[in-house]
This record gives structure tokens, C-alpha cells and sequence, in this order.
């Protein structure tokens, strides 16, 4: 069962999807309002970057994210690890934890609105609750990741608590930690972007809603490509630094 | 007074679906004197690992004692050292890393770490590979880290726990050796947990042979056999003997088959 | 993460318990005046509110808006995703065709093609429904098509050393095989299918739970707030949970890890 290249198969896939959206307008199939075309689209993202809009949005986004990010790094990271070293804690917080996890978080952004306000720090803490799960429970997950036997050599070899947290479980914890924070950039992304949607006066998500709602589909989904390609950008590298730390993990 | 005296020792764990408690170790007692190498020998279950864990203090006993020069055991110490069957070595740190580990935890005031780290490192045989990760070494040099970890806290007791169990037929017998030339070193007491009986006997001073359900010692055997050992002393009558003897003790289908030995 | 020791119904109670005690410390901390109650409110009043909710019917109303939405919405995006992931974890053409695709789902925010659902469809049931399968179809199909990527080789030789044909791998290997990830899929499904409705009602609905948080919000309503979003999580949980209690009636003939 033979089947040509994946490169080709793919390009050509795509091509003919542009082709069709492209010409599908100036046949008079589609009106173009509703659809768009990849022409307009590319016309008026060069519009969006040479008026420096694209920057003055991008800038607000981009720094309502790292914020959330570093956030929910810092509370994330040791909140995972000790959440994953005590057993009590862990029987007792897995629950609220994990239904935290599958709820839809974003349906608390009025609630975030009414707590702290339309500016900024409304959309730091949606970027903040998005992030800092899947972080706290990768965590938890890699301390148990790390093997028995590790724990027992260290422990044979005079390790106390605090050395065998630092250089055992630490270190031996990282690669899941890593997996745990490209999970959060991810749906830390995402949470910027519909908290501005939601209420906010400049970013993306905010100008998202305003192309919208005056039918400039061309310019919204212009944006949504940037946002595509930030989080791809974002993920690729984290993965890259998880690979980085895991060298060691993929022969197993 | 013996280097290390386990008196009486009772050892249990609690079972999986906490219907009671299973009975590892049942009242066991050993002497073992200074300077010598024992081995350990005996099926799957009698609890041999359990002994070692206990008398480096990893685990707590239900009852009785374990003394190193009169002093009970209560705790992992620099005294005593433990090599794994499954290595443990950190795979994120390189092979001089993973042999400084136990000088980095004791807080060693005694010259540079590295540079001691380092002799032990030649001292297995691995000059040239301190800078490798785990992964990249094959099993037999994994243990030969695993030996130097232990080795570089300069411990007086070793214990090593069917430290080659993870390797091939080849690699076992010719690590058996470099342990023994290594050890010959600084002849620290060694206590060396084993399921192959032909190890046991290569390498030990005494055998000790246990039994298990519960966990006990069946019997033990001084091993006369001059020291260096070497190959040619599989084939000695006294050899065969020892072997006989500690197969009969063993029972009926329980220690590891001997690839093809006698 | 919870063990498969006690089952699920020790991790429901440890999960009712754990609930009781937050609740319980949450409305002590506003008796005691360490939480203010204006913009947490308490869990009395939270209940309160939704026993209130519920004899007026007004509850009922939102529910059955929201759980309609949600139900065609992640039913149309369960049937094509797994309909496509077949096909594209079938035949390799299709699957490199559509990957590119798929990856873009899974990259893009898809939240922002709301404003365009919405010159399509109006501001409606239509568009939250069509967020809610935009988000939902994703997972299903990646699962799907992984799943019966992944089918074991030796499954496969085996069937054929007995004399089975394209067909019938496809039909008595390959399908039955991939129902774990298929289950897998559909449960992530159902998180992502849900936020996309809350979401959608949030941004411009007339009806439903999350119009219903919007619009208290926008009153500054905190305890009609959080009622709502109290049974959207409940929600939530009990479509995870209820799936998580399909996949164990199919998880029993796997063997081997996991």
C-alpha cells in the first residue's frame, strides 16, 4: 500500500484549499465577506505591520502572557513538586485539582472581571489559571516519574530531605515539569486572547472582536494567523528545552 | 565484637490489600567479621535484598537489631555503602557526577571531591568516559559507576545487592573479577547478595544460604579456596564440593540454573 | 491520577469530601471576615440562590439551552471527528491531506472564528453550537486517527495469517482496537466542547449558562454569578466522569499496560 510522499500529499492538500478560497470569491460562488481571501488576508496583514498596529496590540498581549506565565511558573512549578512529594496532599487536593482541570475555566472570566477589573490584571489571571494547572499536575506526576531505586542510592548515600528534593526529585522531575509548562504556554495563549476578547480596550483579542463585529474578516483573520504562529513558535521552543533535559529518558 | 552483628532480626511489610502483615525477615541472626566477603545466597523471596536495606538502615525493623561495631544501626551512614542491582545511577549526571554524589551529600571536607571522584573513577577502569551520561554506557560500566559511587565515601562495609543481576552471562563473570580486584584494595567487609550459586562461591569467604517462608538463614559455609581466585578453581574437587553442598542446602529447583557449568 | 485501588467510588468520596472542607473553610472565611463576601460571595448563599433559580424554573431554562448546544455541538463534532480520523488513520493520503489541517486547529485560537460564526449564523443558538463543534472536533479526530494508526502490528499479522482481507481488518481489527483512543479523544472532547459554549454564550447569547454568568457578571450578581458556574462545572465533571465510566466498561477485555 504505497502511498506518495507526505511533503507533497500535504502541500498539495493545502494549495488546492488556498486555490479554491482564493477563487471561489471571483467566481461568484461565495460572497466575499463571509469568506475572505487569502489575498485580502496577505494585503491587509502587510497594512496591519506597516501601520505598527500589529506591535502596539501585540506588545499589550504579549505582555498580559509572559506575565500570567511567569505567574503561574513560579507558583506552579513548587506547588507541583511538593504537591507530588506528599501522598496526604495529594488524596486530598486530586479532586478540586482535576475538576479544576476539566471544567471550563474560561467561564470564569466575568467572575475575574469583577474581581479585578477590565484592564491588565483580569487577563494575567486568565492566563495565570490556564497555565498553572497543567504545570501543578505534571509536577505532581513527574516526582512519582522518578525512580525508587534513585531515591534509595541517594538515601544510602546520606541524602536528607532537602538534598534528595533538590538533587534527585528536582532534577529527575524536570522533563515532566517542561511537558507540564508547554501544556500551560498553550492554553496560556489561548486565555489571553478571549479575555481581551471578552472586555478589554487594546490587544488582540480586543481587535479581534472590533474586526469582527465591522465585518473586516481579512484583517481578523489575519491576526488569528499571528496568534497561530506565536503558540506554535512558543510550544516548538519549549518542547525543544524538553528534549534538552531528556536525553537520557529516550532510550528507555 | 564483630564488625556487623544482626541480632534477631524480624522484618515485615504490610500487604498490598492490607490483609496483614507479610513476614520478610523471621528472627535472623549473622555475624560477620571484619574484612571479610560474604555472600548471600538463596531463591527469589527469602528476603536477601530485604537483609541489605536493613543493614544500610533504609528500612526499619519490626524487631531486633543490626550493629556495626557494637552501635545499632538507625539509619543510612557514611560507613556503609550500597551498590544496586538496577544501578540507580542519575541518568542527568555524567559518570564523574555520579560518583561525586556521595561525597556532595556527606559534605566532604577531606581534598577537592572531583580529584577524589576522579581516582575512583580509574580506579573501575573508566578513565576516559567521566564526562558520559549513563545512557550512553553499556550495563557492565554502569555497575562500574555504581561500584566507584560507593567506593568514593570511603566506606568501611559494602553491600551490594545481586549487583551484576542486570547483566549477561559474560559480562557477570568477568565483573565478578574486577570486583575482587578492586575490592582486594582496601578489603573493606562486603556483604554481596546473589541468586547464582556459582558466584556465591567464587567470590565469597563464607556463603551464607538461606531459606525462605519466612525468611532465615539455612546454613552457612567457610570457603577455603586461596585468594587471588581464579578461573581454573571451577574445576578443583573442593570446588564441586562446595557446590554440592550448597545446592543441597538450597533445595530442590530454587537458586538461578548455571549456564554451563558442571 | 487517582489510583484504580477503591475504584471510583472512593475517589467520589474523597472528591465529596474534599469539596465539603473547601466549602466548609469557605464560609467560615466569610463569617470570620477574611473573605469578603461582595466578591466571593458564600456557599450558602450560592445555594441558596440556585434552589431559588430552580423553582422559578430560570435554572431549568439555562440548562436545557446550554445542555442542548452542547449536545449537538460535541455530537456532530464526535461523529466527524471520528468518521475522519478513521479514514485519515486508514489511508496514509488521507491523513497526510488532512494533517496540515488538524495541526491548525490545534495551534490556532479557535475562539476567535466566533466574530466570523457570528456574521454567519447571527448571534444565536447556530454559532455557539458551531464553537462548541469547532472545539470539540479536534481531540476526537487526533485520538481517532492515532488509534487506529497505532493498531498492534501483530494483531494485524495474525488476522492476515488467518486469512483476513483489507475489509475485514479494517472492520474486526482495526475498529474495535482504536475504541480506547476513540474514548480517550472524546473525553477530552467534552471539556474543550463545553468551554466553547459557555464561552460562546458569554460573548453574545440570550439564553443559557453562560449568557447567564455574563450577564449577572455585568450586574456585578457574584452569588448568581457563581451559581451558575457552579452547575457549569458540575457539568463538566459529570460528562467527564460519565465518559471515564465508558471507557472502563470497554477498558476491560484490554490487556497489557495501561
Amino acid at each position: 500500500m504505497t502511498s506518495p510522499p507526505r511533503w507533497a500529499v500535504s502541500c498539495l492538500s493545502v494549495a488546492s484549499v488556498l486555490a479554491a478560497w482564493e477563487l471561489a470569491p471571483r467566481a461568484g460562488l461565495v460572497d466575499v465577506t463571509y469568506l475572505s481571501q487569502p489575498s485580502l488576508i496577505v494585503r491587509s496583514g502587510i497594512g496591519i505591520i506597516a501601520t505598527g498596529a500589529l506591535w502596539r496590540h501585540a506588545a499589550v498581549s504579549l505582555q498580559e502572557f509572559f506575565a500570567g506565565l511567569l505567574l503561574a511558573l513560579l507558583i506552579g512549578v513548587p506547588g507541583g513538586l511538593a504537591l507530588g512529594s506528599s501522598r496526604r496532599m495529594r488524596r486530598f487536593l486530586d479532586p478540586p485539582i482535576m475538576a479544576l482541570y476539566a471544567a471550563p475555566r474560561l467561564a470564569l472570566l466575568p467572575v475575574l472581571v469583577v474581581w479585578l477589573g477590565i484592564g491588565l490584571a483580569s487577563k494575567v489571571a486568565v492566563v495565570f489559571i490556564g497555565a498553572v494547572l497543567p504545570i501543578v499536575i505534571n509536577g505532581a506526576a513527574g516526582i512519582r516519574e522518578v525512580e525508587a531505586s534513585l531515591v534509595l542510592a541517594a538515601r544510602s548515600l546520606g541524602a536528607h530531605r532537602i538534598d534528595l528534593f533538590t538533587k534527585v526529585l528536582l532534577p529527575g522531575s524536570l522533563p515532566a515539569v517542561m511537558a507540564g509548562v508547554r501544556l500551560g504556554v498553550g492554553r496560556g495563549i489561548l486565555g489571553v486572547v478571549v479575555g481581551e476578547m471578552y472586555v478589554s480596550q487594546v490587544g488582540i483579542g480586543n481587535q479581534i472582536m472590533q474586526l469582527g463585529s465591522s465585518f473586516q474578516i481579512d484583517q481578523l483573520l489575519f491576526y488569528t494567523m499571528v496568534v497561530s504562529v506565536f503558540g506554535l513558535a512558543a510550544t516548538t521552543a519549549v518542547r525543544r528545552l524538553e528534549e534538552r533535559w531528556r536525553p537520557w529518558s529516550r532510550e528507555r | 565484637m564483630s564488625h556487623i552483628e544482626i541480632d534477631d532480626l524480624t522484618i515485615t511489610y504490610e500487604t498490598a490489600d492490607q490483609a496483614g502483615r507479610f513476614v520478610a525477615i523471621d528472627r535472623l541472626s549473622l555475624r560477620i567479621e571484619r574484612g571479610t566477603f560474604v555472600t548471600l545466597v538463596g531463591p527469589s523471596g527469602c528476603g536477601k535484598s530485604t537483609l541489605l536495606l536493613a543493614v544500610d538502615g533504609l528500612i526499619q525493623p519490626a524487631a531486633g537489631e543490626v550493629r556495626v561495631d557494637g552501635t545499632p544501626v538507625t539509619g543510612p551512614g557514611r560507613e556503609r555503602a550500597m551498590v544496586f542491582q538496577d544501578f540507580a545511577l542519575m541518568p542527568w549526571r555524567t559518570v564523574i557526577e555520579n560518583v561525586r554524589l556521595g561525597l556532595e551529600l556527606h559534605r566532604w571536607r577531606d581534598g577537592d571531591p572531583d580529584r577524589r571522584a576522579q581516582r575512583f573513577v580509574e580506579l573501575v577502569g573508566l578513565a576516559g568516559f567521566e564526562r558520559h551520561h549513563p545512557h550512553q554506557l553499556s550495563g557492565g560500566m554502569r555497575q562500574r559507576v555504581g561500584i566507584a559511587r560507593a567506593l568514593a565515601v570511603d566506606p568501611e562495609i559494602l553491600l551490594l545487592d545481586e549487583p551484576f543481576g542486570a547483566l549477561d552471562a559474560q559480562t557477570r563473570e568477568t565483573m565478578g573479577y574486577e570486583l575482587l580486584r578492586i575490592w582486594r584494595e582496601q578489603r573493606q567487609t562486603a556483604l554481596f547478595v546473589t541468586h547464582s550459586i556459582d558466584e556465591a562461591i567464587v567470590l565469597g569467604d563464607r556463603v551464607v544460604v538461606m531459606g525462605k517462608d519466612p525468611g532465615r538463614i539455612v546454613d552457612a559455609l567457610e570457603i577455603d579456596l586461596p585468594r587471588p581466585r581464579t578461573l581454573d578453581m571451577a574445576d578443583s574437587r573442593q570446588y564441586v564440593e562446595y557446590r554440592r553442598r550448597v545446592r543441597s542446602l538450597l533445595g530442590p529447583g530454587d537458586a538461578a540454573p548455571q549456564a554451563g557449568s558442571a | 491520577m487517582s489510583g484504580s485501588s477503591g475504584g471510583w467510588r472512593a475517589s467520589l468520596g474523597s472528591g465529596l469530601a474534599s469539596f465539603t472542607v473547601i466549602a466548609a473553610a469557605w464560609e467560615l472565611g466569610v463569617v470570620a471576615g477574611v473573605l469578603n463576601p461582595f466578591f466571593t460571595s458564600r456557599p450558602t448563599a450560592i445555594l441558596s440562590a440556585l434552589v431559588e433559580q430552580a423553582l422559578t424554573g430560570a435554572l431549568l431554562v439555562n440548562v436545557r439551552v446550554s445542555l442542548g448546544e452542547f449536545l449537538l455541538g460535541f455530537g456532530l463534532a464526535a461523529l466527524v471527528g471520528v468518521v475522519l480520523g478513521v479514514l485519515a488513520g486508514w489511508y496514509r493520503t488521507v491523513e497526510y491531506a488532512l494533517d496540515p489541517f488538524l495541526w491548525f486547529l490545534y495551534s490556532a485560537p479557535l475562539i476567535a472564528f466566533y466574530p466570523i460564526f457570528v456574521i454567519w449564523f447571527g448571534l444565536g443558538a447556530w454559532t455557539v453550537v458551531a464553537i462548541a463543534f469547532l472545539l470539540g472536533m479536534p481531540p476526537v479526530m487526533a485520538n481517532t486517527l492515532s488509534g487506529v494508526k497505532r493498531v498492534d502490528r501483530s494483531l494485524v499479522r495474525a488476522a492476515q495469517s488467518f486469512g483476513a482481507r483489507d475489509r475485514d481488518l479494517f472492520l474486526h481489527v482495526a475498529l474495535p482496537a482504536c475504541v480506547p483512543m476513540v474514548m480517550a479523544g472524546l473525553k477530552l472532547g467534552v471539556g474543550r466542547a463545553l468551554t466553547g459554549v459557555v464561552i460562546a454564550e458569554l460573548f453574545g447569547a440570550t439564553a443559557g449558562l453562560g449568557f447567564a454568568i455574563g450577564y449577572h457578571g455585568q450586574l456585578l450578581q457574584t452569588t448568581e454569578m457563581m451559581a451558575s458556574l457552579l452547575v457549569i462545572v458540575a457539568l463538566g465533571v459529570a460528562a467527564t466522569q460519565g465518559l471515564a465510566g465508558l471507557e472502563r466498561r470497554f477498558d476491560s477485555w484490554r490487556t497489557g499496560p495501561g
